[in-house]
């Protein structure tokens, strides 16, 4: 009942798209649909006995993981589609944006939504695999909203590089079905079923599955060196698309690579498999950090700050002790809200400036002071100041790479995240103090911002600080419960 | 009556068939043809499908066999014809980082590569020897079709190559496992969705092919026009200067 309540409201807010005409409504719809996937997640995880099962071969379930990853994206997409109605007007009236891709942008967001959101539900691996490609699709069709040419390039790379990398997720999927073909009788991909099992696979080739599978969840991802469509596709896309592309399609990728590591955990595999997590995110943050430096692009630079959070997360997976696990969960939470401040920010930036290169940006504070607090905010909660969320999950993240493996391991990743901050405070330092002297400043006129974009910005800072400072007690118990299911505790 | 007929032959012919159109995929340049050797590929995997139902009896593989045509055989092909026509793109004369000669050795190279590698891994499975076979043939075309990607320019020759990769996975997936219909059925939806999304955005990014032309005749019409609007700009631009 509750899946075809999600998937009914996913299409009618699509239908009613499809039969108005203007922003407004569009976006009023698209605003709606968004809430209530919110509502109705919030409904299921408060009322519902989790984890609960659907269809007759349990293809689909609801656990506390899904749930808590549908209720992200949701406030994500809810906080784009308030910010889309402002910006997309913006970015007719600068000739960014033809008014006839509007349609397109509102269908594709919602389908996004959708089938996200069946990502989060799929119990079976392999409809998960077809979802997650389902998504390509749709996110590369929000990258070519903006009709320009940059745009194809980047939306063909994202397809291509992606959906390569996920057939050889698929080869790692027949592994798997062929390994509980040969330990149960039946051959199955039911997540529960595999997870239940686990410990009756052969290692051997269960660790090949895994690392088969890792390479499109983690191209997906965004994980270096599958990295390549990230940083183009984050800087050439519409701001909010690039909110919902570093927030939450990155993060289904992740969620897979969860899953799997989950299986992988229940056996002896599992020291090989965290290993090769541990490797691939010191070699994204390592790629991610050095590139910031050489960045003139503001949404580039968030871009490789992206893979450079992916590659601390799958460094805490690797860790694999529950406490690490409980903070990385922590910050996909974090982090996609705190992506959300910085690309929403930039947003304004790019149509104040019709830039977002350092050398066009000028007098910032001056001309758009909520936008520069945004991106002031965001920069250090992304780099993680106290007292913003990402200091917490960064902070014990690290306590427990310490803990897990040894002290040289910490200085790389210290490093690794010094180097990365530095990036940001540099670009950061540069930016403000372009400034101009009072007759050139007065030639650029001011760029209004609509109230929406504003409101997005001034909540996405106070969500952020708030998670920073009070840590909820129930967030505490969901992702207690969370670290349980997946079996790390 | 039928005790002559052997499909583990045949079976292993076709295989050998298969590995053989993707080399051509990796040498051709003609686009039409490349199209067309797909077409090849896919239709030897429907017969493939179809000789393991004979020895197998498993349905699944007749409903494979059936997909296979329909959306390989008749629907990509077809639209993929279409754009290209529309393209006016006969050739893919440009190759990035390899020569067809160094991508074939780099192919012999892989496919040694995935055996070595499969041997190791599936020994616990207990394979039979053709199954083993197929099982090699469809990783190590997967790969070819990668090669096929990294080393081509033109947007529509790597859709060539991720739809050969992907009849690797299917060559794979044949011999060893027998997913349910629907999962097949929602992979291949996939599949065309994909095809039919990256064959459009190609339609709409090579408005290039004007310059792809005029690199291809450069005494039909690219040299003499720039340099007469060259001049003409550089005197604009001159004047001012002049004036201070």
């Amino acid at each position: 009942m509750i899946l075809e309540l999600y998937a009914g409201i996913g299409f009618s807010a699509v239908a009613l798209i499809l039969f108005f005409r203007s922003n407004k409504m569009m976006n009023a719809v698209s605003t709606m649909n968004a809430l209530a996937h919110l509502i109705l997640s919030g409904y299921v995880l408060l009322n519902m006995t989790l984890p609960a099962y659907y269809g007759d071969n349990r293809y689909f379930f609801i656990d506390h993981l899904g749930i808590y990853e549908v209720i992200i994206i949701s406030t994500i997409f809810f906080f784009s589609a308030v910010y889309s109605k402002g910006y997309l007007e913006g970015s007719i009236r600068i000739g960014e944006l033809s008014p006839s891709n509007t349609r397109l942008y509102y269908v594709m967001v919602n389908l996004l939504l959708s089938s996200m959101a069946f990502v989060f539900f799929a119990n079976n691996l392999a409809l998960f695999w077809i979802l997650a490609e389902l998504t390509t699709v749709f996110s590369a069709l929000l990258i070519v909203t903006l009709n320009a040419k940059k745009n194809i390039g980047a939306a063909l790379k994202y397809v291509f590089i992606t959906s390569s990398c996920m057939l050889f997720s698929f080869i790692g999927l027949i592994f798997l079905f062929a390994l509980s073909e040969h330990a149960l009788g039946y051959g199955t991909l039911n997540w529960d079923v595999l997870m239940s099992n686990a410990a009756l696979f052969s290692p051997k080739i269960l660790f090949a599955a895994f690392a088969l599978i890792f390479v499109g969840y983690a191209s997906k991802t965004g994980v270096v060196p599958f990295h390549g469509w990230l940083p183009t596709a984050h800087s050439k896309a519409l701001a909010p698309t690039s909110a919902i592309l570093s927030g939450c399609v990155t993060s289904i990728g992740f969620y897979g690579i969860i899953r799997m590591y989950a299986i992988a955990s229940k056996t002896p595999a599992l020291t090989q498999a965290s290993w090769l997590l541990i490797i691939f995110g010191l070699l994204s943050m390592a790629v991610a950090a050095f590139n910031m430096f050489s960045q003139k692009n503001l949404k580039k630079l968030i871009g490789f700050s992206t893979i450079e959070n992916m590659g601390i997360m799958l460094v805490g997976l690797g860790i694999g002790t529950p406490i690490a696990v409980f903070w990385v969960l922590f910050h996909i939470l974090a982090h996609s809200l705190t992506k959300g401040l910085l690309f929403l920010s930039t947003g304004i930036i790019h149509h104040q400036y019709e830039s977002v290169r350092i050398e066009n940006i000028r007098n910032l504070f001056k001309l758009q002071p909520l936008a520069s607090l945004g991106l002031f905010a965001g920069c250090l909660a992304i780099i993680g100041m106290p007292p913003f969320a990402i200091f917490l999950s960064k902070l014990f993240i690290l306590t427990e790479v310490v803990k897990a493996t040894s002290s040289a391991m910490l200085a790389i990743v210290l490093l690794l995240l010094f180097v990365g901050s530095s990036a940001y405070v540099t670009f950061l330092i540069t930016m403000f103090l372009q400034i101009d002297d009072e007759k050139t400043a007065k030639r650029m006129e001011k760029y209004r911002a609509d109230i929406g974009l504003k409101l997005t910005i001034v909540a996405l800072i106070a969500i952020v600080l708030f998670l920073g400072i009070g840590f909820p007690q129930y967030l505490n118990d969901v992702l207690t419960t969370i670290v349980k299911e997946l079996g790390f505790m | 009556m039928l005790s002559a007929f052997d499909p583990d032959i045949f079976i292993k012919v076709l295989i050998n068939l298969i590995l053989i159109t993707a080399a051509i995929i990796i040498l051709k340049r003609d686009i039409v043809s490349l199209v067309s050797t797909y077409v090849i590929q896919s239709f030897f995997l429907a017969m493939l499908a179809l000789l393991l139902y004979v020895e197998e009896r498993n349905i699944m593989l007749i409903y494979i066999a059936l997909l296979t045509i329909a959306s390989k055989v008749i629907i990509i092909p077809r639209f993929m014809n279409h754009i290209q026509k529309k393209l006016n793109i006969k050739r893919d004369i440009e190759y990035h980082y390899l020569t067809p000669k160094q991508s074939i050795i780099i192919c012999v190279v892989i496919i040694m590569a995935v055996y070595v590698f499969l041997s190791r891994i599936l020994a616990e499975l207990a394979l039979d020897k053709t199954v083993f076979f197929g099982a090699t043939v469809g990783v190590s075309l997967t790969f070819m079709g990668m090669v096929a990607i990294f080393s081509r320019k033109q947007t529509i020759t790597d859709i060539i190559g991720y739809l050969t990769m992907e009849n690797g996975v299917l060559l794979f997936s044949l011999f060893l496992i027998k997913l349910p219909l629907i999962i097949e059925v929602l992979i291949i939806v996939d599949v065309i969705i994909l095809t039919l999304l990256a064959t459009m955005l190609a339609f709409g990014i090579d408005s290039t092919i004007e310059e792809f032309h005029t690199k291809l005749h450069p005494f039909k019409n690219g040299n003499v026009r720039p340099k007469q609007y060259n001049t003409a700009k550089a005197r604009i631009y001159r004047r001012p200067a002049e004036v201070e």
